[in-house]
């Protein structure tokens, strides 16, 4: 004959087991969503609001992150807490007898049994059994002699999951709001410092050896370095020349490595020659360092440059001008900047971008005309913006002598003698000199044209220069610079420029 | 069959059961259907309480008595109540006796005096005289000129009651509602039943019950099945129930639900958890379990407390039993967790 305290002692701790179990389950999936909405936040920006053009300010983004993952510890420590206290209350014999009760059927003399032999209270216990008593334990003997724990109270957790994913979906809701909550419309170098970031994506992801990591790390820290709010202009600027100076640097260690190998190995060979003058990528500098002298040997070698080399080749080039694009960028605000802080009246004096139609001395409230000064410059894209032309320093003519790092400060600046503004309607001003200008301001048609067909096309009421002047090329600065370091302008407005 | 002292617990109540089984039978052999008022008599016996019958006349009330005493072994009285019955009539009293040629006052013992007592009619008497079975029930003695006279036990009360012909009665107060372990209503009989009757009563057979027990030892031996059934073990959750269920009867206060608040006046008073917790455990008896269980106790519900609940005038307006309350009762109450 089974003892029934017995076997409600150890259905007491399968019911322990269980119920901690269970309660334990219910934290589970909120965290674990609360942790794959946390890591995979960076993603979904991608996917969602960064592809509509809008990005998580302010360090938004390691705040949500942080903030799931904390979710997701509270949620664990939680439920490990309940499930802890859930054990505790489970063993209670008098309620694991209720329990058993049910389960067996025994209309509640497993239950009597264990209110008059509870082990924790027996003096009690014993006070309350009448002479009965034997017949009762027989009876409840009886009842659980087939009886097994575990079979009567499997390990079911599946109805805590389903209950849960109510507490994991409320999780997901607050997330999705947080960060409807959180999203910003980017500024310039927060979309400049994101185009960074994708680009060192690119490059790790086509990377052809450890540079291109180094590079991509590179790009990651300048973009750290435009959005950190700590910084000021200048220092940003500093650490973006930094970024610069040393992808400069490993980009000529390694055209340099390409063309002593190459040369070493090339002799008298002009085709190794020249493989090896254009040899960039690592493959290419090995391979021609590996050569016998013979011509063919370093055509064909030559010819062996992996697409990852070239595809690094283009991204690197591309990064190179966003660095620039960023430079100027924060040059940009940081004259903004200066121009508030020292104009008296501060955001008083500030002044406004013109609206057509409107003269821009109604706006501007400065004392003359800055064309460094945001309000006074038709608003613009960063593109655009790179495209400004620059009071010359010492330091940026210098930047530009000999560079093909796709540098946009090409050359010295003429600071232009009048400022771009509109004009009321009917009112003629005096026509712009364009005699020294290097960058023209263009205008994009605002609309195509009827009958275009939907294609670009040349405005015909485009304003049109008066004086004549030449569409020269810039001047080369170097032979080894690619093509599109030597004009900045897309290819598909070239046609515009007249 | 008698009761063994030295029998073992398993013993005694495979006992109790039979004894109620056989009384069951016997009683059945001699009145067609009302297996649950016999039931209902036999439980408020071996409780040691009294059950008031309610039914029209010619149910057979008052032959359910007869032959249940019969059956039993026990002695039985019968009063029919009458406005003109007066206390002593019932209780008996000094009379004045010539015993070799000197007087004295001997006490005459009135039909109060037997095991099982059957109030006919009760309703019917003046309250003085309901007023002195009061004592007899709850005390089980009675008082004349100063003396007291035990009653033997077993006793029981088995009071009637017409529900028609109310002209010139007596409704039992609340006091002597209250003292009643049962109120059983007694429902005309079904055709075939009635069918069953003619043929048991117009023939030539005369049916009589078997005794159970010998007339001597009839007393000793119920008595010991009474103490059987206080031996029956209830759980603390399960007396949290019975509780539960009183405090839900009992208007405005916290454990009322809303239907009792409405339409009763009073609840139930303790003895009405006494009964309820005496009726489970025969109850749980008669499935041959020695603790009581849930629906033990919600079988017992009814009958322990339709007669202890005060019904205000919007009840009676809209008709509202006491029996619908306590059924409500009985849904809405959640059984106690341990």
């Amino acid at each position: 004959m089974p003892n029934p305290v017995e076997i409600l002692g150890r259905a007491a701790r399968r019911i322990a087991q269980v119920a901690a179990a269970r309660t334990f389950a219910y934290a589970i999936l909120p965290a674990i969503v609360a942790t794959a909405l946390g890591f995979s936040l960076h993603p979904l920006a991608h996917l969602t609001w960064e592809r509509w053009g809008y990005v998580l300010g302010g360090g938004a983004e390691q705040t949500l992150f942080d903030g799931l993952l904390a979710v997701a510890g509270l949620m664990l420590a939680g439920g490990f807490a309940f499930a802890a206290a859930a054990y505790v209350r489970a063993r209670d014999l008098v309620a694991v007898a209720e329990k058993v009760d049910e389960a067996v059927g025994g209309r509640q003399q497993i239950l009597t049994l264990a209110t008059l032999a509870d082990p924790s209270a027996p003096d009690s216990a014993k006070r309350r059994r009448s002479p009965l008593f034997p017949v009762l334990w027989n009876s409840a003997a009886a009842f659980l002699e087939s009886f097994d724990p575990r079979r009567a109270f499997p390990l079911a957790l599946g109805r805590s999951i389903t209950r849960s994913s109510v507490l994991a979906s409320a999780i997901a809701l607050g997330t999705i709001l947080a960060a409807i909550g959180l999203i910003r419309t980017p500024t310039p170098l927060q979309a400049q410092a994101s185009r960074l970031r994708e680009l060192a994506a690119e490059i790790e992801s086509t990377s052809s050896g450890p540079g291109d990591i180094a590079m991509a790390d590179m790009a990651r820290e300048a973009a750290d370095a435009l959005e950190d709010p700590k910084l000021t202009p200048e220092e940003k600027k500093q650490r973006i020349e930094e970024v610069m100076r040393q992808m400069a640097s490993h980009s000529e260690e390694r055209q340099g490595g390409g063309k002593e190998k190459g040369k070493g190995a090339g002799g008298g060979s002009a085709q190794n020659g020249k493989g090896s003058g254009s040899g960039q990528g690592q493959s290419e500098g090995k391979s021609n360092g590996s050569g016998s002298g013979s011509a063919k040997n370093g055509e064909g070698k030559g010819a062996g440059r992996n697409d990852k080399g070239q595809q690094g080749d283009d991204k690197r080039i591309e990064l190179q001008n966003e660095l620039s694009k960023a430079e100027a960028q924060i040059e940009t605000e940081g004259a903004s900047n200066q121009n508030s802080n020292s104009q008296p009246g501060g955001e008083k004096d500030r002044g406004e971008s013109p609206e057509g139609g409107k003269p821009p001395e109604e706006k501007v409230q400065g004392s003359r005309p800055n064309p460094r000064q945001p309000g006074n410059i038709p608003t613009q894209s960063a593109q655009g913006n790179r495209n400004l032309p620059q009071s010359g320093t010492g330091r940026q003519s210098g930047k530009d002598q000999g560079s093909n790092l796709g540098d946009t400060h090409l050359g010295e600046f003429p600071t232009p003698a009048k400022a771009q503004r509109y004009l009321k309607p009917g009112e003629k001003g005096a026509s712009l000199d364009i005699h020294d200008a290097r960058y023209v301001m263009f205008r994009l048609p605002s609309a195509t044209p009827v009958g275009s067909g939907g294609t670009t096309v040349i405005d015909p009421h485009r304003t049109k220069a008066t004086t004549p002047y030449v569409n020269a090329p810039l001047k080369e600065t170097s032979s080894d610079a690619p093509p599109d370091e030597r004009q900045l302008v897309p290819p598909r407005y070239r046609d515009l420029i007249h | 069959m008698g009761a063994a002292p030295q029998a073992s617990p398993d013993q005694r109540v495979a006992e109790f059961r039979e004894v109620f089984r056989r009384a069951e039978q016997e009683v059945s052999r001699v009145i067609v259907g009302h297996q649950e008022v016999i039931r209902k008599l036999l439980t408020a016996l071996f409780c040691g309480g009294h059950i008031l019958i309610e039914g029209v006349p010619g149910l057979g009330k008052t032959l359910m008595c007869k032959t249940a005493a019969d059956t039993l072994g026990l002695s039985f009285k019968r009063i029919q109540f009458t406005p003109d019955l007066m206390p002593s009539d019932i209780i008996g009293t000094q009379v004045l006796t010539e015993h070799d040629g000197r007087r004295e006052f001997q006490f005459k013992p009135g039909p109060i005096f037997a095991h099982m007592v059957l109030g006919d009619e009760v309703n019917r008497a003046t309250p003085k005289t309901q007023s002195a079975v009061l004592e007899a029930m709850e005390e089980r003695q009675v008082t004349v000129f100063g003396v007291t006279y035990k009653l033997d036990p077993p006793y029981i009360v088995l009071a009637t009651q017409n529900p028609i012909e109310l002209e010139g009665t007596y409704p039992l107060p609340e006091a002597q509602m209250d003292r009643f372990l049962f109120k059983v209503i007694m429902n005309p009989p079904r055709p075939e039943e009635l069918r069953e009757i003619l043929n048991r009563t117009t023939g030539t057979e005369v049916r009589k019950p078997e005794p159970i027990f010998d007339p001597k030892l009839a007393p000793q031996a119920i008595e010991s099945l009474k103490t059987l059934v206080r031996e029956v073990m209830v759980a603390e959750p399960l007396e949290r129930y019975i509780i539960g269920i009183v405090s839900a009867c009992t208007p405005n206060t916290p454990g009322a639900i809303p239907e009792v608040s409405q339409y009763l006046r009073f609840g139930p008073s303790p003895r009405g958890a006494q009964a309820l917790m005496l009726c489970s455990k025969v109850n749980a008896l008669l499935e041959g379990r020695v603790s009581v269980g849930y629906e033990d106790i919600d079988d017992a519900i009814v009958p322990c407390l339709r007669h202890r609940l005060l019904r205000n005038f919007q009840a009676e307006a809209e008709n509202v039993t006491t029996e619908s309350i306590l059924e409500q009762v009985r849904k809405r109450l959640k059984r106690p967790r341990a």
